[in-house]
C-alpha cells in the first residue's frame, strides 16, 4: 500500500469526513460547553458569565425536577428492563416453533419512531381515554384509576415502562448474541459433575454474561439520559414542569424561553453525567474489540 | 455407581438426545410462554390497530368491543389532513442525499484509516480514536450550536439544514463499521491490482467498493431507519410546512385533529405499517446494526 500512500492521497481520503465532523459534532460541542458560560438571549452578543449558569442550576427546583424524574426513570429500567430483557433473551435462546418470528416481533418496537411510540402510548395511558383507566372503570376499579401521565407524581414511572417496552426486545438480543458466545460443554460438563440447572445460571450464565451486562447498563444509562421524545408527546413536561426530564427540560429553557446560555448550561450537565458512564462504555468496548 | 464410565454413557445418550431435537428445544409450555409475551409487546401496536377502525365515539365510550362496522372513515380523514406524500417525499430525499455521501466519505476516510500508510502509527490510531468518539456525544448537545450554524449559513429550512448534521452524526457509526470490516478483510487483492498499475480512484471504485458491499448494505439501511425516526433535529431546524419530515409530521398530530383520536391513531397506523414493513424486510441488517452498533462502539 505504500505506493498508494502518498500525503496528499491521504488527506485528500481524510479530509471530507474530517471536516464535516470537526464542523458539525466537535465545533458545536465546544460552542455548547461556551454558551453555558455566558447569558445569551438570542439578540446582541453573548455575554461572558463564568459559572454563574451553574450556580443558578444549583438552585433551580425545576432542574432538580428534572434530575429526579429521569433518575426515576434509569431505575426503574434497570429494576425492570435489566432483568426483563435477561428473561426475554432465556426464553428466545430456547427453540420454539417460529422462533426467527417471534425474535424480530420482539424486536420491532425498538425500530419505531419514538414520537410514534409516545403516540401510541398515549392511547394506553392517558387518564381520560386511555386503555388502562377504561378497563380499571369498567371493572369498577375506578379509584385505581390514577393519572398515569399528567398528574404530579407517576409520570416518570409510566416514561420507564414505556422505555422498558421500547428497548426489551434490543437488550434481550445482546444478551442473546452473550447466551450464545458460552461454549456449551461448560454447561456439559458441569451437568456431569451434577450441577443443577439454577446452579448453571448462578455458577455459569450469569457470571459469563459480565461483560454483556455491563453493555446493557450503560445502553440504559446513555438511553435514559436522551429520553425527549415520548416525554415531549406524553405530556411536555407539564403540569407546570413537574414531569420534565433532563433533556426536555434543556430544549424547553433554549427554544421555548430563549435562554439559550442557561439552556446550553444544562446540556452540558447533562452531558458530563452522561460521558462518566460513555467512558466506562469505551474501556468495556476496547476490550471486546481485543478478543 | 462406578462413577466415570456411567456417567459419561449417560451424558452421551443426553447428548445425542439433544442433538436430534436441536440446539435446547422448548417444551409446549416454553412455546406458549414465548408466544404470550410476544403478543403482550405487540399489544400496543394491536390496540392501535383496533382503534383505527372505530369511530371517536366508540373509542371513548367502548374501546374494548371490536368495530361496529369496519369502517374507514378514520383513515379516509387521516388522508385527507395529511399531506403524506410530501412527508415521504422530503424524508426520502434528505434520506437519499444523505446517505450517498455519507457513505462516500466515510468509507474514504476508513480505507485511509485502514490501509494506507502513515507517517506514524500513532497518528493512524489517534484519529481513527477522534472520529469514533462522537459515538459518545448525544444529539441534544448539538442541536443549539447546528441551528446557529444553520441560521448564519442562511440554510434554516432547506434540505441541507438537516443533512449536514445527519452526514456528520452517523460518522463514528461508519467509522466503526467500515474500519472493523476492512480491518478483518485480506488485502491481497488491492496489492496485485496495484502492482497492476491500477490507480487510487479505480481501485476504490472496481476493486475495493464492491468487496465492501455487504457493510455498505448495513451502513444503508440503519442510516436510513435513523433519518427516518429522526425528531430533535428536524424539529429545531425546519419550521416550514412544505419541509415537515415524518416524524416532524407525526409530532403535529395532536394539534392538527385536535380531539379526532380517530384521525390521530389512524394516521399513526398510516406510518407505521410502512416502518413495520422495512423492518420485516431488512431485519437481519438492522438488528446487525443496531447490535454492532452497541456491542463494538
Amino acid at each position: 500500500m505504500i505506493w498508494l500512500s502518498k500525503r496528499r492521497y491521504i488527506l485528500f481520503m481524510l479530509i471530507p469526513t474530517l471536516l464535516v465532523y470537526l464542523g458539525y459534532i466537535i465545533m458545536p460541542v465546544l460552542i455548547s460547553f461556551y454558551y453555558s458560560l455566558t447569558e445569551y438571549t438570542g439578540i446582541g452578543a453573548a455575554r461572558f458569565i463564568g459559572l454563574d449558569n451553574f450556580s443558578r442550576l444549583w438552585q433551580d427546583s425545576l432542574f432538580w425536577i428534572s434530575l429526579k424524574n429521569t433518575l426515576i426513570v434509569l431505575a426503574v429500567a434497570l429494576l425492570l428492563l435489566l432483568p426483563g430483557s435477561f428473561l426475554l433473551a432465556l426464553l428466545l435462546n430456547v427453540k420454539v416453533k417460529g422462533g426467527n418470528a417471534v425474535k424480530a416481533l420482539n424486536f420491532a418496537p425498538s425500530i419505531v419512531a419514538p414520537i410514534l411510540v409516545g403516540l401510541i402510548w398515549v392511547f394506553i395511558l392517558d387518564p381520560q381515554m386511555g386503555m388502562i383507566n377504561v378497563i380499571l372503570t369498567k371493572l369498577g376499579l375506578g379509584r385505581f384509576a390514577l393519572s398515569w401521565i399528567g398528574g404530579k407524581t407517576l409520570t416518570p414511572y409510566s416514561i420507564g415502562i414505556v422505555f422498558t417496552w421500547q428497548m426489551i426486545g434490543f437488550l434481550a438480543t445482546i444478551f442473546l448474541a452473550g447466551l450464545k458466545m458460552i461454549p456449551r460443554d461448560v454447561y456439559e460438563s458441569s451437568s456431569i459433575d451434577g450441577a443443577g440447572k439454577l446452579q448453571q445460571m448462578l455458577r455459569i450464565t450469569i457470571p459469563m454474561l459480565n461483560e454483556t451486562v455491563k453493555i446493557n447498563v450503560i445502553l440504559i444509562i446513555t438511553g435514559v439520559f436522551k429520553i425527549f421524545e415520548t416525554v415531549l408527546l406524553l405530556t411536555n413536561g407539564g403540569p407546570n414542569h413537574l414531569s420534565e426530564v433532563m433533556v426536555t427540560y434543556m430544549y424547553n429553557v433554549t427554544f421555548t424561553s430563549g435562554e439559550y446560555g442557561y439552556g446550553m448550561s444544562i446540556a452540558t450537565v447533562t452531558f458530563l453525567l452522561t460521558l462518566i458512564f460513555s467512558l466506562i462504555y469505551m474501556s468495556l468496548s476496547r476490550k471486546s474489540i481485543e478478543e | 455407581m462406578n462413577s466415570m464410565s456411567g456417567a459419561t454413557t449417560s451424558s452421551a445418550v443426553k447428548e445425542a438426545k439433544r442433538v436430534k431435537k436441536g440446539r435446547i428445544t422448548g417444551s409446549f409450555g416454553m412455546t406458549v410462554l414465548a408466544y404470550s409475551i410476544t403478543l403482550l409487546i405487540m399489544f400496543p401496536f394491536l390496540w392501535m390497530i383496533l382503534l383505527s377502525f372505530k369511530s371517536n365515539s366508540e373509542i371513548l365510550n367502548n374501546p374494548f368491543s371490536l368495530p361496529e362496522t369496519l369502517s374507514f372513515d378514520n383513515y379516509e380523514r387521516a388522508l385527507a389532513t395529511l399531506n403524506m406524500g410530501l412527508l415521504y417525499t422530503n424524508t426520502f430525499i434528505i434520506a437519499a442525499i444523505t446517505i450517498v455521501i455519507e457513505v462516500l466519505i466515510t468509507f474514504m476516510s476508513s480505507y485511509a484509516l485502514t490501509r494506507m500508510v502513515f507517517r506514524s502509527e500513532r497518528l493512524r490510531q489517534s484519529v481513527t480514536a477522534f472520529l469514533l468518539a462522537g459515538l459518545a456525544i448525544p444529539a441534544f448537545i448539538l442541536l443549539f450550536p447546528v441551528y446557529r450554524l444553520t441560521l448564519s449559513f442562511g440554510l434554516l429550512n432547506t434540505y441541507a439544514s438537516l443533512i449536514i448534521p445527519y452526514i456528520a452524526t452517523s460518522i463514528s457509526f461508519n467509522t466503526l463499521l467500515f474500519t472493523g470490516f476492512l480491518r478483518g478483510f485480506p488485502r491481497e487483492v488491492e496489492e496485485a491490482a496495484i502492482i497492476d498499475g491500477t490507480g487510487l480512484l479505480t481501485l476504490g471504485r472496481s476493486v475495493v467498493f464492491p468487496i465492501i458491499m455487504p457493510v455498505v448494505a448495513t451502513v444503508f439501511i440503519f442510516n436510513m431507519l435513523y433519518i427516518w425516526n429522526e425528531f430533535p433535529f428536524a424539529v429545531t431546524l425546519i419550521s416550514n410546512e412544505t419541509m415537515t419530515t415524518i416524524s416532524l409530521g407525526i409530532s403535529q398530530f395532536k394539534g392538527r385533529f385536535n380531539i379526532d383520536y380517530g384521525g390521530i391513531i389512524a394516521a399513526s397506523t398510516l406510518l407505521i405499517i410502512p416502518q413495520l414493513v422495512f423492518f420485516a424486510v431488512f431485519q437481519r441488517f438492522i438488528i446487525e446494526g443496531m447490535t454492532a452498533g452497541a456491542v463494538k462502539g
